[in-house]
């Protein structure tokens, strides 16, 4: 039974991170733009959540498409004046603007909230519902299912609308989708804007589950990057896929070895996959 | 010429910052003074008319200005704490040259800013002791600051009150002249293993900490005292920085089922162990943390959750020790906000230096150095300063609250106690 719940509470956890890794994932795919600013977006996202409820009273549930929507904007506006230039430069471009934005982001966080540590403390969220004899928390569930309905809606409508395709066309190969005219100047703005809201939006939910601080964004952003190669880069399921093993192999790690051994060994189960599948579990090769 | 108006501090510019605050704070950014110092030094200027604890019948300092030199943590990862302790060393200095100076002599800090960063520090102690000539030094805030520049005090023979800084390392490495003011971490669940648990007949405990200097030190030093107390730890187990997760370890702790759970923790873990806790139904009698639990930031977090647990604290606002209250109301008339726990210890650090300078008569560092060893007294920490042959304060009592119904309540020692104690725990069941 305890294995069980091992397993579940990983699984919980991986759904969090799932959501998180999937913004990072689109953007690399469709600008081959490694976005280090990625965690300072959900830092944004879940300080968003915690003023509106802090201040106003806003339930965190419903802060959520508020704190999308202002970082779909930030995305956008950051997109247009910044990120657009370091597209189809060299990679230590991109890394130096992002690593820079990173940087300032995190700096005027900690001046403007200090670097004391927040929480969401909302009640109905605490505790956990007993499902079967397990132990089901119910902040990690709702989170769980809210990045479960996002990630899966963002893969509909890649899949199935004409902008969705769009995107998927300029991730496949950027230069033929421009002959075939598809605007990918737009197509990498809605990108980054896009991004930026799952970033927002998984850092809400992390508000309701975590202490927040303004540095809260370097302590996920190397799990997504594991995440996204285990996966495939570019793969969206594979994000998914990549996010669940990573949350199950760390919490069954802890269990049977020891809590600080966790991240070692799933660090080599991301290795292992690596040497099996160089390109990841769900990535094409290149 | 001196008057009130010395406690401004820095030297022959306090001349000029009557007459040009912008020609000062120019001169001073040359001088390599950070923006935080500048800015404490106008705010303390403002309020210089009314600089609290001043004597009126003092007679004004005279001669040199004693200079006493720090670098203290007022931005980067520390910054905010950091900022506590150096405004306790500037209320001191305020102080003491409204109220007749240290020897007769002015005082005069020169504090820097290390940004949070070991090297930097030790290097501003260099320039301190090499290059301004200061007379003496009190310590950096934060232990990877302090054991760094402890390497250069130590080497120049400079003795450090440490006031900012409890890794027992400090006093490990056969230094001669670090002077704890505070426990060391390894102290911090000294009062809750070897008093509070057996006055319970609490037998088995599990001590789970984070994998980092301060929090670890707390984490191994409850084991010990657990062995002492005959306590056996069914569970010890170190968990990464920046953790996000320990229910593995919890669903182990909740079959070990122990009196006490312990966690050497830092305030975001001290919160999700609590969470994940209750999440899974972990049950102890007790749950104490090194950290947080004497925050108010950990029952804004957890509001009714919060209930029952204990932490040590090395100082609460509230608490019977002498001068406490005048040091309360100095500050606050200063600095505009209440002191937290980093300014009673660099307050205390400086009433300890005052007191070794006074009792010594001049300003030799090694007779600094064997009053500061044979000294016992009161600051206004609890307990009394007293150390053993190494530096390591031994007189120090850490204080423990609990929070009951939403309100910290100091619950030992016996002589500061201000309620009682609630235990056991409920199991999470009970408390609905």
């Amino acid at each position: 039974m305890d294995v069980l719940q091992v397993i579940l509470s990983g699984l919980l956890l991986g759904g969090v991170y799932a959501l998180f890794a999937a913004g990072l994932n689109m953007i690399f795919g469709v600008m081959r733009v490694i976005n280090l600013a990625h965690g300072e977006l959900m830092m944004l996202g879940a300080y968003i959540t915690f003023f509106l409820f802090s201040q106003a009273g806003v339930n965190p549930l419903l802060s959520i498409p508020l704190s999308a929507v202002a970082l779909l904007v930030l995305g956008v506006l950051l997109q247009f004046t910044l990120v657009e230039r370091v597209v189809n430069q060299p990679l230590l471009s991109s890394l130096l603007l992002t690593f820079g934005l990173s940087t300032l982001m995190m700096g005027i966080a900690l001046n403007l909230w200090t670097s004391n540590f927040r929480s969401v403390a909302w009640s109905p969220l605490t505790g956990s519902w007993d499902v079967a004899g397990l132990a089901v928390s119910k902040s990690r569930l709702v989170a769980f299912a809210i990045a479960l309905l996002v990630t899966g809606a963002t893969w509909l409508f890649l899949k199935k609308s004409i902008f969705g395709k769009a995107i998927r066309a300029t991730s496949q190969h950027a230069e033929v989708a421009q002959i075939c005219g598809i605007d990918v100047r737009r197509v990498r703005l809605a990108t980054f804007g896009l991004g930026s809201a799952m970033a927002a939006i998984s850092g809400s939910l992390i508000a309701m589950i975590f202490t927040i601080s303004p540095e809260m964004g370097r302590m996920f952003i190397g799990k997504a990057f594991a995440i996204i190669v285990l996966g495939g880069l570019g793969s969206f399921a594979g994000t998914f896929v990549g996010a669940l093993l990573l949350g199950t192999s760390e919490t069954l790690a802890a269990y049977y070895t020891d809590t600080q051994l966790a991240e070692a060994v799933a660090y080599a189960v991301l290795l292992l996959v690596l040497l099996i599948r160089p390109s990841g579990l769900f990535g094409r090769a290149e | 010429m001196r008057t009130n108006h010395t406690s401004l501090t820095t030297s022959r510019e306090a001349v000029a910052l009557r007459f040009n605050r912008r020609d000062l704070v120019r001169k001073a950014a040359a001088l390599g003074v950070s923006v935080p110092v500048m800015s404490a030094l106008l705010a303390a200027e403002a309020r210089a008319q009314a600089t609290p604890g001043a004597s009126p019948v003092a007679a004004p300092p005279e001669g040199d200005p004693i200079r006493i030199g720090a670098s203290v943590s007022t931005t980067g990862t520390n910054g905010r704490t950091g900022l506590y302790q150096q405004e306790a060393y500037l209320l001191w200095e305020a102080q003491k040259n409204a109220a007749g100076g240290l020897l007769g002599r002015p005082v005069e800090m020169v504090i820097y800013d290390d940004q949070s960063d070991p090297t930097t520090g030790s290097r501003l102690y260099e320039r301190l002791i090499t290059e301004d000539e200061v007379d003496l030094i009190l310590g950096p805030y934060a232990s990877g600051v302090t054991l760094a520049a402890a390497q250069i005090t130590e080497r120049y023979g400079y003795p450090m009150l440490v006031a900012g800084a409890s890794a027992g390392e400090i006093w490990d490495s056969g230094l001669l002249y670090v002077f704890g003011v505070y426990s060391i971490a390894q102290d911090y669940f000294r009062d809750i293993v070897l008093n509070i648990a057996p006055a319970q007949e609490y037998a088995t405990a599990a001590v789970i900490y984070e994998d980092a200097v301060f929090p670890s030190s707390t984490g191994l030093g409850a084991v010990a005292h657990c062995a002492d107390a005959g306590i056996e730890v069914v569970i010890e187990e170190a968990y990464p920085q920046r953790a996000t997760d320990v229910s593995s370890v919890l669903t182990r702790v909740r079959d070990a089922d122990p009196d006490l759970l312990i966690g050497g923790s830092y305030l975001p873990d001290s919160v999700l162990i609590m969470r994940q806790s209750k999440e899974l139904g972990v049950n102890p009698r007790l749950f104490a943390f090194s950290v947080g639990a004497a925050q108010p930031e950990f029952i804004e977090t957890l509001a009714d959750d919060a209930n029952f647990v204990l932490g040590p604290s090395m100082w609460e606002a509230d608490v019977d020790t002498e001068g406490n209250q005048e040091f309360f109301d100095a500050y606050m008339a200063m600095w505009d906000r209440e002191p937290d726990y980093h300014a009673a210890t660099g307050y205390a650090g400086c009433q300890i230096l005052e007191r070794a300078v006074t009792d010594g008569g001049d300003l030799d560092l090694e007779t600094l150095r064997e009053t500061l060893l044979g000294l016992t007294m009161n600051t206004v920490l609890p307990g009394e300063y007293r150390v053993d042959e190494t530096g390591r304060q031994i007189g120090h009592i850490p204080l423990t609250v609990q929070w009951q119904e939403g309100a910290k309540v100091l619950v030992a020692p016996e002589d500061l106690k201000t309620g009682e104690l609630v235990l056991p725990t409920p199991t999470w069941e009970e408390r609905g």
